[in-house]
């Protein structure tokens, strides 16, 4: 298809994700085999999840350091095994690798800070350790990822459709608003499975927890955020639809907004 | 012939080892035997609570109350007999009976005008549960359960999403898009439960004679207790009363 039907506002952030995408892809199997996950808990694991992680994930890794007291979102609890950002579908442990991308890279839009401070070693020596903290890890084992297809290109008619599925198929708005600015009419009352309150992501911010390309925009909302009210929309969509769902939330980040 | 003997205690010591850890795994402690002189229990479980009185009001004749509207969900009870609905009615710690049949039909609970409906349904570990959305709009089925893995699954309108629950647990099903819809799903390991209908009765049928502890379950009053003696080919009848709130 030819640039000119690229809409001129999200044309873009779209190529953007496009090849961001790609890369991701490509660059994904590698990175996966590259670092070598311990089984099991080190010593180097325990020395630096209790200097680096402790002081807000806590001791037992119960989210209740020190440091957590005021803090909202709450550091992650690790003994019920929900992890929000995974490629495994709702409910199920993450793989090893969600949770080194979730360490190396952060979580914006919290105190999780990307914790490339630490080598290489240290980051993956901690992941036995988090696991080690909740039983589930014992009674389950993650499912499989779930398959990406090859990303769709980005034209005006996906941006329609992607409006549709937000709007009337599957309802986004009533809890990130029709703008995306997290504000739906369900928007107040929720709250996460550990009883905290969670608002709804403000898509105009740009600055997605679980990553900016549009393959992570994807994974979030076909896994859903295991602990939250964002549920996984596993068999509602066929693969293009997701890619159309996917264009039309990023096309709702600002780019103002998302500058400052 | 010494060394043999210590040879076969080692070896029972061993299989106890083995055995105990696969439970651990397995969570199966149910045998499957013959039940030719099964017993059965009948019975009713009664609320004699505090708002029993108030839902009993005369001037509207049998008409439901408004009380017992507000406290719908929770508590639903029968104005004629004070029967206790939504409770779920089980033998405790039995290790062995009859067989257990996994429903080829599966049990459906669907959203409908905002609500989940059953309120209650109790299977046995190794069913598959059918959730319907009967709504022209968007729900969510989510559940926070430990042993199974739990979900939290976006629905749409006519869609049917089928989940097995492996373990005993229960389960409370909630959807985040309205705060005042939830259901629960227990899961036994056994095949002898029921749960009561609309004035509080229920039947379970085939018990290996014996004395057991029946235990019943329901969301707003707790648990409660009592040990019951199955005489073989014949029907006990036995009644639970909660009388606090
Ligand atoms: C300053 C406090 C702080 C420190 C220190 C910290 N975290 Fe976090 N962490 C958080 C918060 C807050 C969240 C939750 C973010 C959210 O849910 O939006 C989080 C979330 C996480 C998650 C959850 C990812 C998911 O998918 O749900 C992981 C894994 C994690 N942290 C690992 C670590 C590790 C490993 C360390 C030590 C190297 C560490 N954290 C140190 C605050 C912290
Ligand atoms: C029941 C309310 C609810 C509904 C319905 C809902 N979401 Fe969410 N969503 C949330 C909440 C709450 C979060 C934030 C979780 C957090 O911050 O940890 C979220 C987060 C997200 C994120 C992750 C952003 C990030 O930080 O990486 C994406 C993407 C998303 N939602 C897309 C969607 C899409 C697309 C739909 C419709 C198909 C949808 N959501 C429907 C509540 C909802």
């Amino acid at each position: 298809m030819k640039p000119k039907v690229l809409l001129d506002k999200v044309g873009f952030w779209c190529a953007t994700a496009v090849t961001s995408a790609a890369l991701m892809l490509s660059i994904a199997p590698m990175t996966a085999s590259a670092v070598n996950i311990p089984t099991e808990v080190t010593e180097l694991g325990k020395d630096t999840y209790k200097k680096y992680c402790s002081p807000c994930h806590g001791e037992e890794g119960k989210g209740d350091g020190p440091l957590a007291r005021s803090m909202l979102p709450k550091p992650r609890d690790f003994t019920r095994g929900a992890y929000k950002f995974r490629t495994t579908p709702s409910g199920s442990l993450p793989t090893d690798e969600d949770i080194y991308r979730t360490i190396s890279y952060g979580v914006p839009n919290s105190t999780m800070i990307p914790w490339d401070i630490l080598t290489e070693e240290q980051r993956v020596s901690v992941i036995p350790v988090l696991k080690s903290f909740s039983e589930a890890f014992e009674v389950r084992k993650p499912d499989a990822p779930v398959t990406v297809g090859l990303p769709l290109r980005p034209t005006e008619r996906a941006l329609t459709e992607g409006k549709k599925i937000y709007e009337e198929k599957l309802e986004c708005w009533k809890c990130h608003g029709v703008e995306g600015r997290g504000d739906g009419p369900s928007a107040a009352e929720q709250e996460d499975d550990f009883g905290f309150p969670i608002k709804p992501f403000d898509f105009t911010t740009g600055k997605f927890k679980g990553g900016n390309s549009a393959q992570d925009v994807y994974l979030r909302f076909t896994t859903g955020l295991n602990g939250t009210p964002m549920p996984s929309f596993a068999k509602e969509l066929t693969d293009e639809e997701r890619w159309c769902l996917t264009y039309y939330v990023m096309s709702l980040i600002k780019p103002e907004e998302t500058k400052k | 012939m010494k060394l043999i003997y210590i040879l076969s205690i080692l070896f029972a010591f061993l299989c106890c080892n083995l055995i105990s850890s696969k439970d651990i795994l397995a969570d199966n402690k149910y045998s499957e035997i013959e039940v030719p002189d099964g017993g059965t229990i009948i019975g009713n479980v009664k609320y004699m609570g505090e708002l029993a009185a108030v839902g009993l009001n005369l001037y509207r004749g049998w008409e439901l109350s408004d009380t017992s509207k507000l406290n719908s969900e929770k508590l639903v009870f029968s104005k004629v007999n004070n029967g206790l609905k939504n409770a779920v009615v089980s033998l405790k710690d039995i290790t062995q009976g009859k067989k257990t049949i996994i429903p080829p039909v599966h049990p459906i609970i669907d959203q409908q005008n905002n609500n989940f409906i059953p309120h209650t349904i109790a299977i046995v570990s190794g069913t598959t549960v059918d959730f319907l959305n009967g709504d022209e709009q968007m729900h969510n089925i989510h559940t926070r359960s430990a042993r199974n893995q739990p979900f939290n699954l976006g629905t749409t309108y006519k869609q049917r999403i089928s989940k097995t629950f492996d373990y005993p647990e229960i389960i409370k099903l909630t959807c985040d898009l309205h705060k005042n819809a939830y259901a629960w799903i227990v899961v036994l390991d056994h095949p002898y439960f029921d749960t009561t209908d609309r004035n509080g009765y229920f039947e379970i049928c085939d018990i290996p004679p014996g004395t057991y502890t029946f235990q019943v379950w329901h969301e707003e009053l707790g648990n409660l207790e009592k040990e019951v003696t199955v005489r073989p080919k014949e029907t006990t009848t036995i009644e639970f009363v909660y009388s606090q709130n």
